[in-house]
């Protein structure tokens, strides 16, 4: 079964691959803001593990409560 | 021109704090999942040990205008969400920390501030759901069929008015409070409040802004406008007008006051 998952992905690379680009990018942004910002609100390694492991979610989440006063 | 500065400031922050590369990005996504995981649902089930023995369970395809529908509805759900999370803030924090008295002690009348403000959020919010709707509608094209574009471009159109109408709430309860969480408390609340009243009173209220999103679909199908898009969007771009009108009044009582 596993291989059918694996076969299926490959094959619908062009339609999938999009997805996980703009996932991607949406998780470099924030750790890269992240790297550059002196204080976030809340500890900056929970912040790293959210954006790296919960999807889509842990970098919105970083962008709109993350950020504490712009500077 | 004053205008134009405050609007050029606001969008030095938006490139700043990246809101430029992650709500387009966001955008994007909430278009795209939902076509996406609708084409794929057979699959997903499969992947995930499959229907019991025997179960017959007939999935149909949607049309392309439904499948298109769909991110239009995820907008409307979790796009507003983010559009009033990421405009709370616009005026009241500004007001908590005293950067708006700073601004408004120079020869900068309150409408402008009020208006360029909502006018760079708008900028963003609109291009982001424009990029993507076009992202969805590849999708659609590629996987569910034709969708006209004149279709889908009428309806990015229509829709951007609803935008306006959405950011002009959020700034209107800018002014009023200084609490972002109470903006956004206000602001969610006035939308649900008028979708409740749109619903009961739906035979008199056939021109809510309401229900902007709603003739978006027989305009989808059909290809072409139908009259009641024109009223709504008549009585939605009122509104906009009423409400920033409304929101500079009190700015400017607010700020005589503090």
């Amino acid at each position: 079964m596993m291989t059918g998952v694996v076969q299926m992905l490959t094959e619908n690379l062009p339609v999938l691959l999009p997805l996980m680009v703009i996932q991607i990018i949406l998780m470099a942004t924030a750790l890269i803001s992240l790297a550059r910002t002196k204080q976030t609100r809340g500890p900056k390694w929970m912040w790293v593990l959210l954006i790296i492991f919960v999807n889509t979610l842990g970098p919105v989440a970083y962008f709109i409560f993350g950020r504490s006063e712009e500077g | 021109m004053q205008w134009i500065t405050i609007y050029k400031k606001e969008w030095l922050e938006i490139l700043r704090n990246y809101k430029w590369i992650w709500v387009p990005l966001v955008f994007i996504l909430f278009c795209i999942i939902d076509p996406l995981s609708t084409y794929y649902l057979p699959v997903i089930i499969e992947a995930t040990g499959g229907l019991p023995e025997g179960a017959v369970f007939d999935l149909p395809t949607p049309p392309p205008s439904e499948a298109f529908m769909m991110s239009i509805s995820q907008l409307n759900t979790l796009g507003v969400l983010v559009l009033a999370l990421i405009t709370m803030g616009s005026i009241s924090g500004e007001k908590k920390s005293g950067v708006a008295e700073l601004v408004l002690v120079k020869p900068v009348s309150h409408l402008s501030y009020l208006t360029a403000k909502w006018a760079a959020a708008s900028t963003l919010l609109i291009l982001s759901a424009a990029i993507g709707l076009i992202a969805s509608w590849y999708y659609v094209q590629l996987l569910f069929g034709d969708l006209p574009f004149t279709a889908v471009a009428a309806a990015i159109f229509f829709y951007s008015l609803w935008i306006l109408f959405l950011t002009s709430i959020s700034l209107f309860m800018n002014a009023w409070s200084r609490i972002p969480g109470l903006v956004l408390f206000f602001t969610l609340a006035a939308l649900m409040i008028m979708s409740l009243v749109t619903s009961v009173f739906s035979k008199y209220l056939a021109w809510s802004p309401a229900r902007l999103s709603s003739y978006l679909r027989s305009l989808l199908i059909t290809g072409d406008v139908p009259a009641d898009l024109w009223y709504t969007s008549l009585v939605t771009a009122a509104m906009t007008l009423l409400l920033l009108y409304a929101g500079t009044k009190r700015l400017k009582k607010s700020s005589m006051l503090s």
